[in-house]
């Protein structure tokens, strides 16, 4: 049987469901994902708005959560860097919904591939041995597989805001109000539980870094979450970084991939010229897009393990520079707080399985990317006025005045301004301004949702 | 959260309070054991650890994590927990493991980037650790030919108090595990324990270090028994075959890898608590 229109959507309801479907439908599928995928370049265009997700490593059930939380597809343009198979205990129900959902509605989710997206790692790991209990052959297995061929190496969003409009959500408890930036203040950075309550809120240019709730490590919290995003230097770098005159009202390109950069790709160029469609190699650049690390290093270096790069955070300037990105966001490192900036807010870790392996307590986070709406065009006054708190903003003299302001329903949509990136990059060179920047945080699914074991070991007689 | 803690009846209690006591533990004949288990640690925790060790924790860093075994009335006692452990591995990066593509790796890197050189932070990523228990100086335990009594483990008496409890775990960067975790059990007049330190490096080799406390509570009788054992992977997994085994399921399982891995180290040693 064909695979397209209402047996599409029949394949979707029963995955939704957590149910696999016949292994006819999924060679169909896949024959139908692979035509699409081929036709993408390896470094995919994606228009904000776009919701960014990290590792799932099929934890099904957390998926629906996530979806509970972002919203639905096709209401929410999502992003997927990769892993989505193996560890968890449901591989083939998530990568082939996602795969539905991507030959369903092609121009509304994105995924491209992780380190896991291949037939070494999955048959360590996992996937390989969830297909061949599930369908008793390795068929199924092989087909997706040959999915992962396609996949895109990254993907480069454009027309992101500068900033967030505020949500009117209700505070998270413990969250304290008089941190957060003035009613008028530019919002660079807004955190979200998974009831959709504001935890921290941080004005761009803010010395002050205001937040709430820094200390809501409290467990008994309905959501004992405490993220502090990780933002090494000092709050107030971005102190001098309004002197970037006007001509720059809009943010630089996000640049998404799984793992991290690779010495032998200084340009995105480089990315788009690799031949993709094959096994992850053991070497090579692109085995550096899916597998290499950023850490505390200066340039490049090697890792402990006798194979792979790390990278610094003046790779990661350059590199942003020279492409004209203001961000990186990429996955493939567990973090606790469900998402990580480093390197003055130039590359974001975002890592989507909640409770990892079903008991590393951790929570996960999504990265929510408004669109450039029509009022981008605030500009920061180029006084050097500090005004921590970020007041002081007058309207670009090239947008219409009847659009500001007139955004109030997309709760992403609010104009531009300068960016304390750009005093880091000091000795680079101007930098982007980074895109407005709202995580949504969430725990795992409560456990007798997924049908699984208690987690209370059980007592045996071991020696 | 998978990981809460938990009452000794296996219900989850789904909301501690602020400061809510995360142990669980069971007083039996004078010894009291303790476990604790919490979620992996946050960032900040993490960057603590990290100064301290010197070494960057392991990805699942349980670092709240403990089992204790307390004498009460002489105050002795014996913990595990993920920071001693930690210490024990190596620092210097002398017995770096390398994983099974490294030499292809370096040779095709080595072409064209031979300005990179520098390997950062060079450790024993493997986290090899011989950790036997963190212990008060005095009293100290003794070498002793008395093995652990098996024949009185084996026996289906009661189980009091059960717990399994992780203190660390590693994926190697997808090259394999590396993991240590504890394993109680406290019977009417004895308790086991058993701390395991599993590493696979795929390709590479095997290791397991198992460190038993066994306790007599009558008597006040400590036996403490170390047994490490490694082998190739190669070496495993023809073994493996040639006896048409799952392969990839027994490598999984340190249980059923034990007789497939030779022991190179081992020490017993005994206290009496008074």
């Amino acid at each position: 049987m064909s695979i397209g229109g209402s047996d599409l959507d029949r394949a979707i309801t029963q995955l939704r469901a957590c149910r696999p479907i016949p292994e006819n439908q999924v060679r169909e599928l896949c024959y139908k994902a692979r035509e699409l995928l081929i036709e993408e370049g390896n470094v995919v265009g994606v228009d904000a708005p776009v919701t960014i997700c990290g590792d799932i490593h099929g934890q099904f059930h957390d998926l629906m959560e996530l979806f509970r939380v972002g919203g639905d597809v096709p209401d929410t343009n999502y992003l997927f860097m990769g892993d989505f198979v193996d560890r968890g205990f449901y591989s083939l129900e998530s990568f082939l919904l996602l795969l539905c959902l991507k030959v369903r509605y092609p121009d509304r989710i994105t995924l491209i591939r992780g380190n896991h997206e291949s037939r070494q790692i999955t048959t360590v790991y996992g996937f390989y041995d969830e297909c061949l209990r599930k369908y008793g052959s390795a068929n199924v297995w092989r087909y997706c597989c040959e999915v992962f061929d396609y996949l895109a190496l990254g993907a480069l969003v454009t027309g992101a805001a500068t900033s967030l409009s505020p949500t009117d959500g209700p505070l998270a408890d413990n969250t304290n109000i008089e941190n957060f930036p003035e009613a008028d203040a530019e919002i660079e950075i807004e955190t979200l539980n998974s009831n959709g309550e504001i935890m921290y809120r941080y004005a761009r240019n803010s010395d002050s870094q205001s937040s709430a709730s820094q200390a809501t490590s409290n467990p008994a919290s309905s959501s004992p979450i405490a993220p502090t995003p990780s933002r090494t230097g000092p709050a107030g770098t971005g102190a001098t970084s309004s002197a970037n005159g006007s001509s720059r009202n809009d943010t630089g390109a996000i640049l998404c991939v799984h793992g991290g950069l690779s010495p032998l790709i200084d340009t995105i160029d480089k990315i788009r010229l690799l031949d993709r469609k094959q096994e992850v190699p053991h070497e090579g650049a692109m085995c550096d897009l899916l597998w290499s690390d950023p850490d505390e290093i200066d340039g490049w270096g090697l890792s402990p393990r006798g194979a792979g790069f790390l990278f610094g955070a003046d790779i990661v300037k350059c590199f942003n520079h020279k492409n004209d990105l203001s961000l990186i966001a990429r996955a493939h490192q567990l973090v606790m707080e469900g998402f990580k900036e480093m390197f003055d807010s130039t590359i974001v870790t975002v890592w989507s399985a909640p409770n990892y392996c079903y008991r590393c307590g951790n929570v996960a986070a999504i990265l929510e990317l408004g669109e450039d709406g029509s009022n981008a065009g605030y500009v920061r006054r180029s006084n050097g006025d500090q005004g921590g708190g970020g007041g002081g903003w007058i309207l670009g003299s090239n947008v219409g005045i009847g659009n500001s302001g007139a955004n109030g329903g997309n709760s992403n949509t609010v104009g531009g301004v300068n960016r304390r990136l750009s005093s880091v990059l000091g000795d680079i060179g101007k930098g982007r301004e980074g895109p407005g920047r709202r995580y949504r945080v969430f725990e795992a699914a409560p456990q007798d949702s997924r049908g699984m074991p208690a987690k209370k070991p059980v007592a045996d007689y071991f020696l | 959260m998978a990981s809460l803690p938990r009452t000794t009846t296996g219900a989850p209690v789904d909301t501690p309070a602020p400061g809510h006591d995360p142990d669980t533990s069971v007083t039996q004949k004078g010894f009291k054991i303790t476990t604790r288990k919490l979620p992996i640690l946050k960032a900040g925790p993490i960057e603590d650890m990290t100064k301290k060790l010197g070494i960057a924790p392991p990805e699942m860093i349980f670092g709240d994590n403990l089992a204790r075994i307390e004498h009460l009335s002489s105050g002795w006692s014996i913990e595990f927990h993920a920071f001693d452990a930690l210490d024990q591995v190596d620092k210097t990066g002398d017995s770096m493991l390398k994983v099974s593509y490294s030499r292809e790796w370096q040779q095709n890197r080595q072409k064209q980037f031979e300005d990179i050189k520098e390997v950062v932070k060079p450790f024993d990523w493997s986290y090899s650790t011989a950790y036997k228990g963190s212990t008060p100086e005095d009293p100290a335990f003794q070498p002793t030919d008395a093995p652990i009594p098996l024949a009185l483990l084996k026996r289906p008496d009661p189980i009091i108090f059960f717990d399994d409890v992780m203190l660390y775990e590693d994926e190697l960067a997808d090259n394999g595990i590396a993991m240590l975790s504890c394993k109680i059990r406290v019977m009417p007049a004895r308790l086991l324990l058993l701390t395991r330190f599993f590493m696979r490096l795929d390709g590479v080799m095997f290791r397991i270090r198992d460190t038993r406390v066994f306790v007599e509570f009558e008597t006040g009788e400590v036996i403490r028994e170390y047994t490490a054992r490694e082998e190739t992977y190669e070496a495993v997994r023809k073994a493996l075959a040639a006896r048409k085994q799952d392969v990839l399921a027994v490598m999984r399982d340190p249980n059923q890898l034990t007789e497939y891995i030779p022991v190179v180290d081992k020490a017993l040693e005994r206290v009496l608590l008074k």
